[in-house]
């Protein structure tokens, strides 16, 4: 992005200010002295260079990557090879499938949350905002690994607070880690408890641009508080709505940490993700190749849901 | 709303910071590299002088610190550093070391059977070879089957063997007393299964427990035993999965059994939940190896007298009943710059009996060094065990003849799939040979091995 700036007509702007102003210069000639220019250029290099040992040439190695087979410690070239494997992996489509549950479900039910939250904490009718403002968004500043460990803990059949709380009111243990249904639900919850905050702040600042006055032409109009919600509100927050969903898209897809704390993926692969998947087979099985094609995989479905959600969510042109 | 123009280059960023971040996390998988080329590079400097670092965990990585001084009086310019790493977290400091081609390794590495041939297979150069430093002289030095996990292929020599670890059951004696059952009388896991119903209706408790949701990878280490009981394994020596194989699926319908007639209480969380169960006397059985003894001891000092440890029963009626289920033993990195001083050390704690006698005093660790055993404390009656001689019990298991399991690399994956097909068997009582055939095909498909029944 920033590399097209010294072509623009603001670059050599500066400069020519302490020269006579009565020799124009043309706009090619000056967009050919900037071209020639080697400052932008260094000082955009240590950045470009960063990025290109970290970012850029890890993605591109690990793409080499994923069309070798490691054996016996030689590389074969083997083309779609790990590709192919993928398709025909059901702990593969296990992962997808226990993601594609956490989007259908929890994002959803964890934005409608994040909504409400937003409105209620907008309402000029709640008092000490700020304090609950923090409240709501200081989950997200736990760490993750930390808060995994929490939740295990929380939830722990024997000696967790949960079950504790539930067995004062005659409630029997719920095996919350350990019953593959319940470690979803467990899952969701604690990502809900996380995220629903950060996302309520970031509706809530669209909210507060909301204008004015579209709420006070709908009280003249009569509207009542729901109405006003649906035809003012929504339709306010959609762009924002938008953005929520595609990062919590990719959040969940990209889902890590949770369930490796939580529950290692179990029991019996329920809460397993593509992310764990991914770490198993690089760290534990040692399948680099593998790894890597998960990891592209996942790219892939990425960039395919994100622009599935700007189509379906994006405004009409 | 009326974003207007400006919106389809936002779209397009947004779309691309979608793909980029997708891209990000294939990069994270890309960074780890190829192990192709792991290791090497180091040198083999003095036998008797330099700096060496050790990597170890816990109990073993104490010992080894108190091994040190005496090291020194024989070889007093090396100069050891023992750092204790902690399990499970050193298997991913020596991969991640490994796949960075020795980058940051310790010069010597404890690691247990599990990961060996994983490491060897996978990083070649990444261990040392032993055997110019002098290890081959003592090939015969240690129980039977061990030489050939750390030589498989009888050329290069990857670590020397350390702890020799044999199926065990101990028993809460005083229970089966109460409930009238004599321990030692059982023969096979059947008459177990009868026993452990008898103590179930007398005493409440249950026969074994096990991690059913198999949330700790070691889960499995019941059913492991059971086919090393057998002779078999998951692979067999040409490498070939025998998941599938009629002693898999007895040892699967065993566990089955024991679960559907209540015998099995359930230790989901591993560790902490095996602790709390061993305290509580939930379970009169754990079918644990030899190094659960000092567990015992440790955890639950006041149940002195109450405790009695036997071999495992067999599984089928005559079969054996001693399997050495597992071991560890020290590695020298290949990207080791004084290995000759590293091996000095690996021989002195390892082929020295003095040595491993202490660690078994201090810590109960089982040597595979054979000639330890002359030490008059594998010979004593315990105290804590009823006044038996638990040492003799698991070295008669030790002498046994029986085949050096082939865990390949592809140990990690297939240790996951029969995981999950235990936890299938015991949350929602799937059929053994079904779960078990499935997870020998998915083996199949994803290391290219043959299946085999």
């Amino acid at each position: 992005m920033t590399a097209a700036t010294p072509a623009g007509p603001a670059a050599p702007a500066a400069p020519r200010a302490a020269r006579p102003p009565a020799a124009p210069v043309r706009p090619a000639a000056a967009r050919r002295r900037a071209r020639r220019r080697p400052a932008p250029y260094l000082f955009v290099l240590p950045a470009l260079l960063l990025f290109g040992a970290f970012k850029l040439y890890p993605i591109g190695s690990s793409f080499v990557l994923s069309l070798h087979r490691t054996e016996g410690g030689t590389q074969t070239f083997i083309g779609a090879g790990n590709y192919e494997r993928l398709l025909d992996d059901p702990l593969f489509w296990t992962a997808l499938k226990n993601t594609a549950v956490i989007l259908a479900v929890q994002v959803p039910v964890m934005l409608a949350l994040a909504t409400g939250l937003a409105v209620a904490l907008n309402s000029r009718l709640l008092y000490g905002r700020s304090v609950f403002r923090l409240g709501f968004f200081l989950p997200m500043v736990t760490g993750l690994v930390a808060y995994g460990i929490v939740f295990s803990v929380l939830l722990n059949k024997d000696y967790g607070l949960a079950n504790w709380l539930l067995a004062r009111v005659g409630a029997g243990p719920v095996p919350w880690l350990t019953h593959p249904l319940w470690a979803q639900i467990s899952l969701g919850l604690a990502l809900t408890w996380h995220y629903t905050g950060y996302n309520a702040v970031i509706l809530l600042a669209r909210l507060q641009s909301v204008p004015a006055e579209l709420y006070d032409a709908a009280a003249v109009d009569g509207a009542g508080g729901w109405r006003t919600f649906l035809h003012v509100t929504l339709p306010g927050l959609r762009p924002v709505l938008l953005l929520t969903a595609v990062l919590s898209t990719i959040g969940t897809l990209q889902l890590f940490d949770e369930p490796y704390v939580l529950t290692g993926g179990g029991p019996d692969n329920a809460t397993l993700t593509i992310g764990v998947y991914l770490y198993q087979n690089a760290f534990k099985y040692f399948d680099f190749g593998y790894a890597s094609a998960i990891a592209y995989a996942l790219a892939v479905l990425i960039g395919i849901l994100g622009l599935i959600q700007f189509r379906v969510l994006g405004e009409k042109e | 709303m009326g974003q207007g123009t400006g919106f389809d280059r936002r779209r397009m960023l947004k779309a691309g910071g979608a793909l980029a971040a997708g891209a990000g996390l294939a990069g994270a998988a890309g960074c780890s590299g190829s192990g192709a080329s792991a290791g090497g590079g180091g040198s083999a400097g003095a036998k008797d002088k330099g700096r060496i670092t050790v990597w170890s965990w816990q109990g073993p990585a104490a010992e080894l610190k108190a091994l040190t001084p005496e090291f020194n009086k024989r070889y007093p310019d090396i100069q050891v550093t023992v750092e204790d790493i902690g399990n499970p977290a050193i298997w991913d400091k020596i991969t991640t070391g490994l796949a960075a081609g020795g980058q940051g390794l310790a010069d010597v590495l404890h690691i247990g059977v599990d990961y060996l041939p994983g490491y060897v297979e996978k990083f070649p150069g990444g261990l040392a070879d032993l055997g110019p430093l002098g290890a081959t002289a003592h090939k015969d030095a240690f129980a039977p089957g061990l030489w050939e996990t750390v030589a498989p292929t009888g050329k290069k020599v990857n670590a020397l063997p350390w702890e020799a670890n044999s199926g065990g059951f101990w028993y809460r004696a005083d229970l089966f007393e109460k409930a009238g059952v004599d321990a030692e009388a059982i023969q096979t896991w059947d008459d177990a299964v009868v026993a452990g119903k008898q103590l179930k209706a007398k005493t409440g408790a249950f026969l074994i427990g096990l991690d059913k949701p198999a949330s700790q990878a070691d889960a499995a280490n019941f059913f492991q035993m059971l086919l090393q009981l057998q002779g078999t394994f998951y692979f067999d020596p040409e490498g070939r999965i025998t998941l599938g194989s009629p002693e898999a699926v007895r040892a699967m319908t065993l566990i089955k059994t024991l679960n559907d007639a209540g015998l099995v209480c359930d230790l989901a969380g591993g560790w902490n939940a095996l602790m709390s169960a061993l305290k509580k006397g939930t379970a009169a059985v754990h079918p644990m190896p030899t190094w659960f003894g000092g567990i015992i001891e440790e955890q639950v000092p006041d149940e002195a007298g109450k405790w009695k440890v036997r071999l495992p029963p067999a599984v089928r009626r005559g079969g054996s009943t001693a399997a050495t289920v597992n071991s560890t033993h020290l590695a020298v990195a290949g990207s080791s710059k004084h290995q000759a001083a590293a091996w000095s050390f690996v021989e002195f704690v390892l082929t020295r009996p003095a040595s491993q006698v202490r660690i078994y005093r201090e810590k109960g660790i089982a040597p595979a060094l054979m000639s330890a055993y002359g030490d008059a404390v594998f010979h004593e009656p315990s105290a804590f065990f009823s006044g038996q001689k638990r040492g003799e019990i698991f070295l008669a298991a030790l002498k046994a003849p029986q085949p050096a399991f082939h865990y390949t690399a592809d140990y990690a994956r297939a240790l996951k799939l029969v995981t999950d097909a235990q936890s299938k068997v015991l949350l929602k009582g799937a059929d053994p040979a079904a779960v078990l055939k499935e997870a020998a095909d998915q083996l199949a498909r994803q290391t290219g091995r043959k299946a085999v029944r």
